[in-house]
């Protein structure tokens, strides 16, 4: 009996102290209109990407909220971190659609996660912007339904690819050009992507090598793509792997063209290959810190939360969409979800971001506000990603990009 | 042909993290029929621990990025000396918690208790590290020495020289000295050994902190090539179990053998087709096990009457 009591003191304590925790940790109040935030911040190699984006769409609410909110209501974000797990980042949805009754969601930070939970927002009505994830299907997927409810302000795939190609198949002078790719999903749909879109180059691949995302030694497949006599090598796999493959190729002493993907931006490629290899490695993004006076002002905001940032491009990219959503929320004059993202689609007015000058980004047939007109080249330089212009990049027309 | 060479190369520097770890199986299991099956985590705890004391070393925090400067002889050979106290350490509390209990009862209990205890172990690291991995940069440079037109790293040398002495002074110790002959009359009878005055208890918690031991020099040796991460530990362990089943679990000797021998088949098959490399590795652990299950250079288990 006394035990039971003592429990049962100890647990109302427990729920004082929790309602005390839920109350300072919520301030949002009624009126407030609630938008989500559900991102891998800890989790993969992909995490710092969901940092930044988190900086982006707060700092974007902050300056929103500053301008005197959305319809007269001030915007609350509520921030989850699905650490880079399908069933944690679906839970996430779940609570922040349910119980939280979010307006709508900026997220995630890995494909394979909006891929698993692309069907609740999308049944729930609830309008989604991607501010990081890059498979092309995320878009698409409900493009045939009434209303898709999912955009997206990120680099794509099948876009990258046919940057990273055109800059391939004009640097390469043996016409032979070689693809290495991680074992998972999304190196072997990278690779599907590469073949259809070199296809429309009118070439193949001379060597299309695989090796397991944990891989540290990439020298036997290096060697097959060197027997192969290609001259540049397009790289579909994540940071810390494509560190490893640079670090083979030092081995070798083979060092072709490298091209891959924005994942490159990551600081395992610099920690592990360090500053002098990851500077041999060319890849697609859509902005950098320096590329225009708005880019640098929220960069330096993000650095004074987030002071290690090596990826600039998903701060934006976030900050970018909030700006977006709230300007589609205004012209909609209502919190609903089905006409905020009619909104979106049909013509939301003109929204300075970060990026660019967004003119209707999104049209029925189009949920990408970012295409490969969007996208530019970088590299590592001296432990910073900076903007990568040749002969070649400046010979670009809209012609050498197929997709 | 330099491909060839290349794949050999690589393949030898794998294998001799393979046959450290193999050592490990080995060890413990010829004293007390017991494996550690959280070796690799154990792999796992030794590079982390390694990682950390240099960045402590270097005044830097325990999850902070290491420069090639912090990375003296001086500071890795003390980031040696902690990861192997620790991992000794280690070795003593698993034996007494999670093996000893269960020493002698028939039945699988300390399979579990070791995986478990493994298992505690890398979410501690979790907790403490986080899951990146973090890059260890070589204290011996980052150089490509050139042999015959392939490539190798001086890690990758230290790794087969660390190999090749340990395997040295471990084939020593066991054949030659006092201990050794305790530790391998324990392996062959801990009734008889006791009987002979031989302290079978001490023997034996000695095999687990030589076994840990060499999972942590493992995991510090390896660091530099592979980087540390949480979550490297199965892979390497797997594939070193399935080394010390090649070679044979009771020969320290085989399963030095077998790591290398493991090492060059995957670079030799990823040669060929990188996708193949898993597979064919564990299709040979059957055929061994079918053909000659004592392993390579085992010997065949048998008992006088």
């Amino acid at each position: 009996m006394f035990k039971y009591r003592t429990h049962s003191k100890k647990l109302s304590l427990l729920a004082a102290a929790l309602a005390i925790g839920c109350a300072l940790a919520a301030p949002a109040r009624a009126q407030d209109i609630k938008v989500g935030f559900n991102a891998d911040q800890s989790g993969t190699g992909a995490a710092e990407l969901g940092i930044a984006a988190r900086h982006g769409f707060d700092l974007a609410i902050e300056d929103i909220n500053k301008a005197g909110g959305v319809l007269g209501r001030k915007l609350v974000g509520i921030v989850r971190d699905d650490t880079g797990q399908p069933p944690k980042s679906i839970q996430n949805m779940t609570e922040l659609i349910d119980s939280e009754k979010v307006v709508a969601v900026v997220g995630p930070t890995n494909s394979g996660n909006a891929l698993a939970w692309l069907h609740l927002p999308q049944q729930k009505k609830v309008p989604v912007i991607v501010p990081v994830a890059t498979a092309t299907d995320i878009t698409r997927r409900y493009t045939g339904e009434a209303q898709n409810y999912i955009f997206r302000v990120s680099m794509v795939d099948r876009e990258q690819v046919a940057l990273l190609l055109a800059y391939a198949v004009k640097a390469s002078k043996s016409k032979k050009i070689a693809f290495i790719a991680d074992s998972t999903g999304f190196g072997q749909q990278g690779v599907k992507d590469l073949t259809e879109v070199l296809a429309m180059h009118g070439q193949q691949p001379v060597a299309v090598e695989k090796f397991g995302p944990k891989d540290t030694d990439m020298t036997s497949q290096l060697g097959k793509i060197r027997d192969a006599g290609a001259d540049t090598v397009v790289v579909y796999g994540l940071a810390d792997a494509n560190a490893q493959l640079l670090r083979s190729m030092e081995k070798i002493n083979y060092f072709p063209v490298t091209l891959g993907t924005w994942g490159n931006m990551s600081t395992p490629l610099l920690n592990i290959a360090g500053k002098k290899l990851s500077e041999h490695i060319i890849f697609a993004t859509s902005t950098a810190e320096d590329s225009n006076p708005r880019a640098i002002a929220l960069a330096a905001r993000v650095r004074e939360r987030f002071p290690q940032m090596p990826t600039f491009v998903a701060a934006a990219q976030s900050y970018d969409s909030m700006m977006l959503l709230s300007a589609a929320i205004r012209q909609a004059g209502t919190t609903d979800g089905a006409k905020i993202a009619a909104t979106l689609e049909s013509g939301v007015a003109d929204t300075q971001g970060i990026i660019k000058l967004y003119r209707k980004p999104f049209s029925k047939a189009e949920h990408d506000a970012l295409a490969v007109s969007d996208f530019h080249l970088a590299r590592w330089k001296d432990g910073k990603v900076a903007a990568y212009s040749d002969s070649i990049t400046k010979s670009f027309t809209s012609a050498d990009f197929k997709k | 042909m330099i491909n060839l060479l290349q794949a050999l190369l690589s393949g030898l520097a794998l294998g001799g993290i393979y046959a450290l770890v193999a050592l490990g199986f080995s060890i413990t299991h010829t004293t007390t029929k017991t494996l550690n099956f959280g070796q690799g985590e154990f792999l796992v705890v030794g590079s982390l621990v390694a990682v950390g004391t240099l960045l402590l070393l270097s005044g830097k925090s325990h999850t902070g990025v290491l420069a090639a400067t912090d990375v003296s002889l001086l500071h890795y050979g003390l980031a040696m000396l902690v990861s192997l106290t620790a991992l000794g350490a280690l070795g003593v509390i698993l034996y007494f918690t999670a093996v000893r209990p269960f020493l002698g009862s028939t039945g699988m209990s300390w399979v579990m208790s070791t995986i478990g205890f493994g298992i505690i172990l890398q979410n501690t690291a979790l907790a403490i590290w986080g899951p990146g991995s973090m890059a260890m940069p070589s204290p011996l440079g980052e150089e490509v020495l050139r042999l015959g037109g392939a490539g190798i790293r001086p890690q990758e040398i230290l790794v087969l020289l660390v190999t090749a002495v340990v395997m040295l002074i471990l084939d020593y110790v066991l054949r030659r000295t006092k201990i050794g002959k305790a530790v391998r009359a324990v392996a062959a009878n801990r009734e008889a050994a006791a009987l002979m005055g031989i302290n079978v208890a001490a023997i034996v918690v000695l095999a687990f902190v030589v076994s840990s031991g060499l999972a942590g020099l493992a995991g510090l040796l390896i660091a530099p090539i592979t980087t540390a991460s949480v979550f490297m530990g199965l892979a390497i362990a797997l594939k070193a179990f399935s080394a010390a089943i090649v070679g044979g679990l009771t020969s320290p000797r085989g399963c030095i053998a077998g790591g290398f021998l493991l090492g060059c088949i995957e670079a030799l098959v990823g040669l060929w087709r990188a996708e193949m490399r898993e597979i064919t590795i564990f299709a040979l652990i059957i055929v061994v096990l079918v053909i000659k299950p004592e392993g390579l250079f085992g010997q065949k288990p048998f008992e006088k009457v």
